[in-house]
């Protein structure tokens, strides 16, 4: 982070506060907000997990890690984890690779885009219900197109499957900025020193795309020990992972301690991933891109037999997605998916008249996330990166641990701390609000801390000499410059609250209901047409929504604002 | 000023958001957790609201799971009523002290298996199980619907059973329980038993009926399910076909309960009075929900008799199911689940 000034020494930071009572009492607030939302319902988890009749005991952990169940649960978890990272970095850098070094047509890249938009956007077991239907003894793929008979639906392979496709466009965005970024003239210049086109891949643009790759890595390694509904739907009963047991154990056993003490296992491997992630990869970026840039090159590091073998490759891959996509649709348009092909409306008739009080309790819930989420990103963000203070740096770590954190995590720490005096909150809406804004908002910060970045701070000294408060110069000069962190912050806020389950599942009620819950429980109801139809739902509303933000994006274009596309990554 | 408009539109929005949160819930209503599937307690409700002008709030949740949401909420219930579930449910949440005693109108009509001595309980419905094949599996492996515990164990059935996982789902504990008395109460013969069927298991699925698609579909070759879920897989149509063990199967009492502390307790009452009466249990057949009545008065729909005839089914001992539900569940996850 950039520091406007000189380095204060702590008293006068301190005086510093002081004279400036909008961040005094900003800070006030925001902290109790962290404090409250971040790290008691934290402490509580903590406790929870090694306290036995007042005392502090590390019985409950051991006797998890003494199961052999629990013990390969957690291995189980950490291999899926892995697999997913390097299959889904491995596919990432395939479509990036191809969409930004081979001189695709316009027309091209938009259809790989749109391909890789639609796991973002849905939600996260749309393609185990395709699964479910084209794999297995009699399945769609295997058994009428393959002609295998003893293909099994379940286990690590189609959770793995299933998993690489819903999190791999997570890996395209992050690597297809960096790969952008590579100058091609770096490449040129190996190229008239007479290296082979392989050679330059291999010693001048993977190199430069190592850091990519790493934080890749470690996204989806993270996005997957988070993901308990495709486990819970495809890993069969010979591949327990762990965010599932213990949401097994909470919901079906009424063992919230076992659920708390087998979450905080989860804690470990997801901090370890975070720290890596933030103090060691972010600082690796090599940057590339100089003040001169020279006339912009052709990119002629792949020949055309490869480009057209690494289209064809992407295409086949989308093509994969497309008709995990068209199935499902077709799945909420037949009476009943392998026995009645006769078209009907009845399931989108069942999800807007029964339907209907999850529909808007979810839209409710998202549209009020939506504008705090941004909010708080924004004046987070604001204060983190342009004002000197104590507890800085404590802030923005703090700010972040719940993104960090896989949902199962939050979602019962949420449960255990909000569900007795003194604060009492489950069965609100107020408690899924407090979620998705605190677990998603971070988005909402790192951009405005990007983008705060790349302004000169001597356009805010300007206005400050000029005798503006904090306040108005924040007001006049900096929100002007932020709008599209705001505009992103929310924006995944919102996308978030339609798609997400893994922390809001412990956290509904008879009051307040969720889209994503009712997917599920339709799911394990039989009800796969009316499953299906709920998804295709979620689908079409987010793609509206993010359309109008991209649209808005678009419009206050500034230097360092994100693309749409690039935040749904985060 | 483009930004002052966007505040002012901000606290506009605010407003909207907040207005719109806390308006909702204002006419009397009754609150339930339904172990039911929504699309059959739903018509069961709205036929209910007709019936009382009583509204129902309800959400659906397999039946451990809404027994562990009530455990949870015991300090300060969200609900007035369990609708619905396999009664070994109930039976488990007596011990819990989470339910008040109410005896309605009807309860001396019923029979015996059909109500708690106290009141704790009653019987809306009986459940049966039964195997449910499908039909092309059958033919292509040559095999007879199954007709005994032990033909599931053939290895023709390797890796192609689907049933329900005890940790959520009561059909898979009154499963057990019919294993068990299948063996006398021997528990460990129960238990080596089930231990061999887990080799021909795929997958133990989160609810009760979650297997039947599969079965449907030919994912999975058979599975043991409650006939509601057997026959619903039949009428969407389906190629499958029930069959019934000659050792016997068991039948569980589908029950409701009044939850102790409920905010709306008189209006609970009138949903135990009316779902215990004919009023609701006549309307089974209208809704296609394959039940069988649990009270004297109500006939159980033709073809469904049909299906039942000659079919060898016990009830489950309650008393002794609910006392030892939890041990069992437990020994179950631990030795054969793995």
């Amino acid at each position: 982070m950039s520091a406007p000034t000189a380095e204060l020494n702590p008293s006068n930071r301190l005086r510093n506060l002081l004279r400036d009572p909008l961040l005094l009492v900003s800070l006030i607030i925001l902290w109790s907000l962290l404090i409250l939302f971040i790290l008691l319902p934290l402490i509580r988890l903590f406790i929870r997990t090694f306290e036995e009749g007042g005392h502090f005991t590390l019985s409950n952990i051991l006797a998890i890690l003494g199961d052999p169940n629990q013990r390969q649960a957690l291995w189980n978890s950490l291999l899926l984890g892995c697999l997913v990272g390097l299959c889904g970095t491995a596919l990432g850098f395939l479509f990036a690779f191809t969409a930004v070094r081979t001189n695709l047509s316009k027309a091209w890249t938009f259809f790989l885009d749109v391909s890789i938009i639609l796991p973002l956007i849905s939600p996260p077991f749309t393609t185990a219900i395709a699964m479910i239907f084209s794999f297995g003894p009699r399945g769609l793929i295997t058994y009428d197109l393959l002609g295998i008979k003893n293909f099994t639906a379940y286990g690590l392979h189609s959770t793995l499957f299933s998993e690489t496709i819903t999190y791999f466009p997570i890996a395209y965005l992050t690597l297809k900025a960096i790969i952008a970024g590579i100058d091609p003239n770096i490449e040129d210049m190996a190229f008239s020193l007479g290296s082979s086109r392989w050679r330059v891949f291999r010693t001048v643009t993977l190199p430069l795309t190592v850091p990519g790759l790493a934080n890749s890595i470690l996204l989806l390694f993270a996005a997957s020990l988070a993901d308990f509904a495709t486990p819970l739907i495809l890993a069969g009963n010979s591949f327990p992972v762990l965010p599932t047991q213990a949401y097994l154990q909470i919901t079906g056993l009424f063992d919230i301690k076992g659920g708390a003490v087998l979450s905080f296992v989860l804690l470990v491997p997801a901090f370890l991933v975070f720290f890596l992630q933030r103090f060691w990869v972010s600082r690796k970026y090599y940057v590339t891109i100089s003040g001169k840039v020279g006339a912009k090159t052709q990119v002629k590091s792949v020949p055309s037999w490869t480009k057209y073998f690494l289209l064809g490759l992407c295409l086949f891959i989308s093509a994969f997605i497309l008709y995990f996509y068209v199935l499902l649709f077709y799945a909420s348009i037949v009476q009943a998916f392998g026995a009645n092909f006769q078209l009907t409306w009845k399931h989108y008739r069942v999800v807007f008249t029964e339907g209907l009080k999850a529909i808007r309790d979810t839209l409710i819930i998202a549209g009020a996330g939506m504008p705090l989420g941004g909010i708080y990103g924004v004046i987070l963000g604001y204060l983190v990166s342009k004002k000197i203070f104590f507890s800085r740096q404590a802030m923005e770590i703090v700010s972040m641990i719940n993104y960090a954190l896989p949902g199962t995590i939050v979602g019962i720490a949420y449960l255990l701390f909000f569900n007795d005096p003194p604060i009492m909150l489950t069965g609100t809406a107020i408690i899924i609000i407090a979620c998705y804004v605190f677990r998603y908002g971070p988005t909402g910060i790192r951009t405005t801390v990007a983008i705060l970045q790349q302004i000169d701070p001597s356009i805010e000294e300007a206005s400050f000499s000029l005798g503006a408060g904090s306040g108005t110069t924040f007001r006049r000069i900096t929100l002007p410059l932020i709008l599209p962190a705001f505009f992103a912050g929310l924006g995944v806020v919102f996308i978030r609250s339609m798609t997400a389950i893994s922390a809001t599942i412990f956290l509904i009620s008879i009051n307040w209901t969720l889209i994503t819950v009712r997917i599920l429980e339709k799911m394990t109801e039989l009800e796969l047409g009316v499953a299906a139809a709920f998804s295709i739902l979620v689908v079409f509303i987010v793609f509206i929504v993010i359309t109008a933000i991209s649209l808005f994006l678009r419009l206050f274009r500034q230097p360092g604002a994100p693309e749409m596309a690039s935040i749904l990554g985060g | 000023m483009r930004i002052k408009r966007m505040l002012v539109f901000f606290a506009i929005s605010l407003l909207a958001i907040f207005g719109l949160t806390t308006v909702a819930f204002s006419a009397e209503a009754l609150n339930a957790y339904s172990i039911w599937p929504e699309n059959w307690a739903r018509p069961m409700f709205e036929e209910f609201e007709k019936a009382t002008g009583i509204h129902v709030n309800f959400l659906r949740f397999s039946s451990g799971e809404a027994l562990a949401r009530i455990i949870a909420e015991k300090n300060n219930p969200r609900v007035d009523v369990l609708f619905g579930g396999p009664v070994e449910t109930h039976i488990a949440g007596i011990k819990e002290g989470i339910f008040e005693p109410y005896k309605p109108p009807t309860f001396g009509v019923l029979a015996p298996r059909f109500k708690d001595p106290e009141g704790y309980w009653v019987g809306i419905a009986d459940d049966p199980l039964v195997f449910m094949s499908n039909n092309k599996f059958l033919k292509e492996k040559n095999l007879n619907p199954p007709t005994s515990w032990n033909d599931l164990l053939s290895p023709a059935y390797k890796g192609m059973i689907q049933m329900a996982d005890a940790r959520t789902s009561g059909t898979a504990v009154t499963r057990i329980f019919s294993v068990i008395e299948v063996f006398g109460r021997d528990e460990n013969k129960a238990f080596e038993y089930m231990k061999k069927l887990r080799q021909n298991v795929q997958v133990y699925t989160k609810s009760g009926g979650g297997g039947t698609i599969p079965v449907g579909l030919g994912q999975a070759g058979a599975g043991i399910f409650f006939i509601v879920d057997a026959l619903k897989t039949k009428q969407e149509g389906y190629d499958v076909v029930i069959s019934f063990p000659k050792e016997g199967i068991g039948t569980s009492v589908e029950a409701i309960a009044l939850l102790k502390g409920a905010k709306n307790p008189a209006l609970g009452k009138k949903m135990i009075d009316w779902s215990t009466m004919p009023a609701m249990q006549n309307h089974y057949a209208k809704y296609k929900i394959n039940f069988v009545p649990a009270h004297p008065e109500v006939k159980t729909e033709p073809s469904l008799a049909e299906v039942l005839k000659g079919a060898k089914v016990f009830p489950i001992d309650e008393a002794w199911a609910g006392q030892n539900r939890k041990k069992v569940v437990e020994r179950w996850i631990n030795e054969v689940l793995p």
